[in-house]
């Protein structure tokens, strides 16, 4: 089965999210960066693992979220990638759109609507 | 907001009201007044960055703890903010540290006693252990006022009891203003954009 892969630098974060969309019975695994993300891509890749979801934060160190989008993008242009954060300039979400995101939901994430749009992307 | 100087030092002194976060990687002073708010100071030991925010949680956390509270996901969500204006300057949450000063209770006070010392001491002993961020100060309770300078480049505070409420009657007002839009927005979560 395809995993879902949630990345934020908060652990706090991340452990909600997984809190949040675990119902959905997909596997998660976690990532604290963009840089973090990828390798975790490839090397499930590797082992013949399908990714089904891309759930992923803007602000973190090392490799951001829109980065990533660019870099992941380049590869795999089918995977959703779902962008979660305190962000909400427009110019910003344009940057996310234009970058290949799938959505962008501003934090706090209401539970149900989390579960909403992730039901809706991975369909 | 407001930038000003300190008269002392002649550095750039920006100047926090209740419900404000700031963060810089260059030498100024941070400064504010908190009641029954949580001042959280971050320092980040590695980069010499560091960042000042206000904290309060509107509510009782739930038995299940933070991860599944919506009402721990508003504080939550106030320190997401100041901690992305860390990461925005270089910041690593890896290399942070907190000082946290605050959670005063007053016998004319909305906020009761109870209130203060259950939801929110219970939210700061969860989160911070959660983000595995060290508090290396937790200056809380009491029945005053604090003023607050902070110097996010070497992640020093400088703290004054305040005993006379005259001197900080505008950040009084202020924490009240902001204390109760916390509260009528507990139940407001973010904006969903799909965009195919
Ligand atoms: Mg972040």
């Amino acid at each position: 089965m395809s995993y879902i892969l949630v990345v934020d630098d908060s652990p706090t974060i991340r452990t909600s999210v997984e809190f949040t969309i675990k119902e959905f019975g997909f596997p998660i695994k976690q990532a604290e960066n963009g840089a973090e993300a990828l390798d975790t891509i490839n090397e499930f890749k590797g082992k013949g693992e399908d990714l089904a979801l891309v759930v992923i934060d803007v602000n973190m160190p090392v490799m951001d979220g829109i980065s990533f989008l660019k870099e992941f993008k380049k590869t795999d242009r089918f995977t959703p990638v779902l962008i979660l954060t305190t962000e909400s300039e427009g110019a910003k979400i344009k940057e996310g759109k234009d970058a290949g995101a799938a959505g962008w939901m501003i934090k706090p994430f209401k539970p149900e609507n989390l579960k909403d749009v992730v039901m809706k992307l991975i369909q | 907001m407001i930038k000003t100087k300190d008269m002392k030092t002649g550095r750039d002194l920006f100047i926090l009201y209740p419900g404000d976060y700031y963060a810089s990687a260059i030498q100024c002073f941070i400064g504010s007044v908190t009641g029954s708010c949580v001042i959280v100071c971050l320092y980040d030991t590695i980069r010499r960055i560091g960042g000042m925010g206000f904290l309060i949680v509107p509510g009782a956390i739930g038995t299940e703890g933070i991860y599944r509270d919506q009402i721990a996901a508003q504080g939550i969500n106030q320190m997401e903010l100041l901690l992305g204006e860390l990461v925005k300057l270089g910041a690593d949450r890896k290399n942070l540290t907190a000082k946290i000063f605050g959670a005063a209770t007053f016998r004319e006070s909305r906020l009761s006693r109870e209130f203060i010392s259950t939801s929110q001491l219970r939210f700061i002993d969860q989160y911070f252990k959660s983000e595995k961020i060290p508090v290396y100060v937790d200056d809380l309770g009491g029945d005053y006022r604090r003023k607050i300078y902070f110097s996010p480049t070497d992640g020093k505070v400088y703290r004054k009891v305040l005993s006379n409420n005259d001197e900080s009657s505008e950040f009084i007002k202020m924490e009240l203003e902001f204390i109760n839009r916390i509260f009528r927005n507990k139940d407001t979560f973010g904006d969903v954009i799909l965009f195919e």
